[in-house]
């Protein structure tokens, strides 16, 4: 094959490839896009009516195109397919009803942790800022312990090296 | 002390493993949602149907038409592997019901341009009860299914009052239409 064969192969390849990718949608405007991309493609596993390229998908997308022209909201779109679908078709939730638990969870539960952080760091520094009670002859013990033998106290203890008898 | 945050610790996990195992086996929960028309009217539809009803029913099937007798509505297509499995069960049930006031529908949907898949289909399980054709899925939208086959069940007063997700048997049929009738 020449080269210029196959520059011509590939160009019809990609004018296919473009010509079906945008073959759907060349017809909805971005509002239709926008709203379909709310909508749950009834046929589909956790894809919108605006990703899928199922029957019902693109006739839905007909369908909210035509909605439009028709001067309809956004929210009497979604009311329409909501009275045949439920809320279910509502990739999003409502903010009402028992849908509102979905909302407010991750709320209370981030409000939640923070207060555990919060009573947990309160004690930590709490603890940190208590003084040790703490006898002369336990510091003794500890400073025996920790090798400082001296009377100047404050002095670093460092570990003695460690002999090795052969 | 030590062993009461133990036993909530532990109680946590149990529960959040009681949760994923219940997920787990639950199975598909799409599938399970009851249709928000059930008790409602059955949204109207008015399609073309195929070429053997005509001479019965006319060139096409408004479902208005037909309110004052029990339906069952079928929504099938030409793809659909369990939609075979049903055709002979929809057809067996027709043959036997079709005398006492019910009427059977099927609706082939999201099988666009497929007419001759639809009527070969047809002509495999000699169907005899009226079937139309919703070549834009449209009816699909409308009834909110949520895949093929479905089928719904309508009283005499055009209400849906049931529906059956996946391929649907006699007795299931039967069942559903019964009490209908009584």
């Amino acid at each position: 094959m020449t080269r210029h064969r196959r520059r011509a192969l590939l160009a019809v390849v990609l004018a296919v490839l473009l010509g079906s990718a945008f073959a759907q949608d060349v017809e909805i405007g971005s509002r239709a896009f926008d709203i379909a991309r709310n909508l749950r493609c009834p046929v589909c596993v956790s894809e919108s009516v605006a990703d899928s390229s199922a029957q019902i998908a693109q006739q839905m997308r007909t369908v909210i195109q035509e909605r439009i022209d028709e001067g309809m909201t956004d929210q009497q779109i979604y009311a329409y397919f909501q009275a045949s679908y439920g809320d279910w078709i509502m990739l999003q939730p409502p903010k009402r009803g028992v849908h509102l638990f979905v909302w407010l969870l991750p709320v209370l539960v981030a409000l939640t942790a923070l207060a555990v952080v919060a009573v947990l760091a309160r004690r930590w520094l709490a603890a940190s800022r208590t003084p040790i009670n703490a006898s002369a002859e336990e510091l003794a013990r500890v400073r025996q312990l920790l090798g400082e033998g001296g009377p100047a106290g404050g002095q670093e203890a460092r570990p003695e090296p460690e002999s090795r008898d052969s | 002390m030590k062993i009461g945050r133990l036993l909530i610790v532990a109680l946590a996990l149990a529960l959040l493993a009681a949760l994923f195992g219940f997920g787990l086996l639950r199975g598909s929960p799409d599938r399970d949602i009851a249709s928000v028309l059930v008790g409602k009217p059955a949204p109207v539809f008015d399609l073309p149907l195929y070429e053997r009803y005509q001479p019965e029913y006319g060139a096409s099937f408004a479902l208005a038409d037909h309110v004052g007798k029990p339906m069952v509505v079928n929504f099938w297509a030409s793809w659909c592997l369990p939609c075979y499995e049903e055709a002979p069960e929809l057809q067996s049930f027709w043959s036997e019901y079709q005398d006492k006031g019910v009427l059977v529908v099927g609706v082939q949907t999201q099988d666009k341009d497929k007419r001759r898949e639809g009527r070969d289909f047809i002509g495999r399980f000699g169907l005899t009860f009226p079937n139309v054709f919703d070549n834009d899925s449209q009816v699909s939208v409308n009834w909110g299914l949520y895949g093929v086959p479905e089928t719904f069940f309508i009283d005499a007063e055009g209400n849906i009052v049931g529906k059956h997700v996946g391929p649907v048997t006699v007795e299931a049929l039967k069942t559903n239409v019964e009490a209908l009738l009584r």
